[in-house]
């Protein structure tokens, strides 16, 4: 037995939530769907297979204030920021979902990220499974699927003309609980993904390619933007900047990537990793080694925009693939 | 495909990497999704079967001869390609002679996304009017008369240049909000290849990190004045924007001033170097005369 929802009442529903609520969906601006605040439910957008950008800006966001410092008749003052009202992320996909465990593992481990902390406890997640699949998407090879419940608050999957509810959590089920729902015996047909990869020895595989031509041959065709950092639901580097005015000093932090030749440059000039290849090898050895041997898992949730994104084809889907192919060289279809 | 395209470059990759005339040879292969085409770097004779050519080649492959100085490469142009080649060379950024250019007489690219291509071509290559590459040391395919151009390639421009200044504002702050600053649009610019960019400096400091309108805005801008003049426009700032910004007005823009003011177009010859990027003792600025 699954509880739905009309998409009237749904609509109503998420009408009510907004009121003391900001409400995060996939709406479309300048033609592409975004995750963003909306004001209206008519603002939402329900026909979409993944956002163009992540939702992790809305818990990490590109650039933020840390706190501001003013001086004042010789004292200094510290002011942290005000986090703002609660939110709910309405049609969070279950692989960015996963991306947000991800985040969690990182930022809420001890000592955790205040801001990052404040905004995950004042936010809930409504969860949306997927009813098709993109060419890019691989979530299933990666531990998660397209209408994986278990990294939100509450699950809806579409079902003829409204959706299965499902409370996971507490808190999710504290935004249900004045919600009249059906009995129903429908469930969300499933969904595959057009990729299923052999991720098992990954990591084991890295451990013996460090020194692999391999990666200067991937790395020959790599722009070495930061496209692929930027638009994956579980990356997290950030820089750190101070605005100073004659009044205050501004601390903020924003986005930054492995990518960017700057990223490790210590004081002094000197850069860990110099080469392109070198910057292109750290990407692929903090998702598949690095973090799966902190954290226990790969640091990726298959979404495909790094895939889908790439100015160059980078495929992260081929790399898994080609790295547990001894001798495998780029670009080979072995 | 034109099957008669892919077997003259394969041959030709071949013949170069066989003798050791090239380190490299810089192409196309087929991409991930099947569909569409990716950049290749080939280095043995056995491996050219890899290589191919059709109408989603788009990505220009003369802005990787910046990091191939060492040795001699050969790459695969389109003439747009090797107007940046030119650029390349008129800049002094690369030698002649360590690069073999086999050019493409090219009958225009579409539109191409992951997984998806149009039908229709670019709007670049509809207005197009230099089919045959500016230079060469292999050419692919027989130059034809050229087409007499029923549009003007300004078009876009004139009708942004039309707007009232509010509108124009209003229109690049909101497509200056979206930018997440992830520089894809420098990295596969030829034009671009600055070691230290601008936006990265810290000493001085001439534009902030913050990911926000007012200093994305400085940071696209300035992009677009170091190109002017410069940019050859292969339209590869706007294909690879993840969030859609129209890069390619902003630097048809300056060309048509460029254009305009100088008679010049970016990388019709490597002999003439880009107006703004030349100072001669006795030009007349118009100032304090």
């Amino acid at each position: 037995m699954t509880k739905t929802i009309s998409k009237k009442e749904l609509a109503s529903w998420l009408d009510g939530l907004m009121k003391d609520r900001n409400l995060i969906a996939p709406a479309l601006a300048d033609q592409q769907t975004v995750f963003k605040p909306v004001a209206s439910v008519d603002e939402i957008a329900f026909d979409f297979k993944n956002t163009a950008l992540s939702p992790k800006e809305w818990f990490f966001p590109t650039t933020e204030p840390l706190f501001t410092i003013y001086q004042k008749d010789g004292v200094t003052e510290l002011q942290p920021i005000d986090i703002e009202k609660e939110s709910v992320v309405f049609g969070i996909r279950p692989c960015d979902a996963a991306g947000m465990k991800l985040l969690d593992k990182v930022f809420l481990a001890p000592p955790a990220d205040a801001m990052y902390a404040e905004r995950r406890e004042k936010t809930t997640l409504i969860g949306l499974a997927c009813s098709e699949a993109a060419p890019q998407c691989f979530c299933t090879s990666m531990g998660s699927s397209p209408g994986n419940a278990g990294d939100v608050d509450i699950m809806l999957a579409e079902v003829g003309e409204g959706y299965t509810v499902e409370a996971v959590t507490e808190k999710g089920n504290a935004l249900i609980s004045n919600l009249k729902l059906s009995d129903s015996n429908e469930s969300a047909p499933e969904v595959k993904c057009p990729a299923e990869l052999q991720v098992k020895d990954v990591s084991k595989a890295m451990q013996t390619r460090f020194e692999d031509d391999y990666w200067s041959r991937v790395a020959d065709r790599c722009v070495h933007c930061n496209i692929c950092a930027y638009v994956c639901p579980n990356c997290h580097c950030f820089d750190i900047r101070d605005y100073p005015t004659s009044e205050k000093t501004e601390r903020i932090r924003c986005w930054d990537s492995c990518q960017s030749p700057g990223f490790t440059r210590a004081a002094g000039g000197h850069t860990p990793r110099p080469t392109k290849a070198s910057r292109l090898r750290q990407r692929f050895y903090h998702k598949l080694l690095y973090f799966p041997e902190r954290f226990g898992d790969y640091q990726c949730t298959g979404c495909g925009r790094c895939v889908a994104l790439c100015p160059v084809n980078i495929d992260i889907r081929e790399i898994i693939t080609d790295i547990q192919k001894p001798g495998v060289k780029s670009g080979t279809k072995a | 495909m034109d099957e008669n395209i892919i077997n003259q470059i394969r041959e030709k990759a071949k013949e170069l990497l066989s003798s050791g005339t090239v380190e490299c040879v810089i192409g196309y292969e087929a991409g991930t999704d099947g569909m569409t085409s990716r950049p290749a770097f080939i280095y043995e004779a056995s491996d050219v079967e890899r290589l191919v050519f059709d109408n989603t080649c788009t990505h220009n492959l003369a802005t990787y001869l910046i990091n191939k100085k060492t040795n001699k490469v050969a790459v695969v142009v389109k003439p747009c390609d090797a107007r940046g080649i030119n650029v390349l060379l008129s800049e002094r950024q690369i030698e002649r002679e360590k690069v073999y250019v086999i050019g493409i007489v090219c009958q225009g690219v579409v539109p191409v996304s992951w997984s998806g291509s149009g039908k229709d071509l670019q709007m670049r290559c509809k207005l197009c009017n230099q089919h045959a590459p500016v230079i060469y040391d292999f050419l692919i395919g027989e130059p034809a008369v050229e087409p007499v151009p029923t549009v003007s390639p300004w078009t876009s421009v004139a009708e942004m240049e039309s707007k009232s200044s509010a509108e124009k504002t209003d229109y690049w702050n909101k497509q200056f909000s979206k930018c997440i600053r992830c520089y894809a649009c420098r990295q596969v610019c030829m034009g671009c290849y600055c070691k230290e960019c601008f936006v990265e400096l810290l000493d001085p400091e001439w534009v902030g990190i913050k990911i926000d309108t007012s200093e994305n805005s400085m940071w696209n801008m300035i992009r677009a004045f170091h190109l002017s003049g410069r940019c050859i426009g292969c339209g590869e700032c706007a294909r690879v924007c993840p969030v859609d910004i129209p890069l390619g007005l902003l630097n048809m823009k300056l060309a048509k001033e460029v254009a305009e003011h100088f008679e010049y177009r970016a990388g019709l010859s490597a002999e003439v170097r880009a107006p703004l990027a030349t100072f001669n003792k006795e030009e007349n600025l118009g100032i304090g005369e």
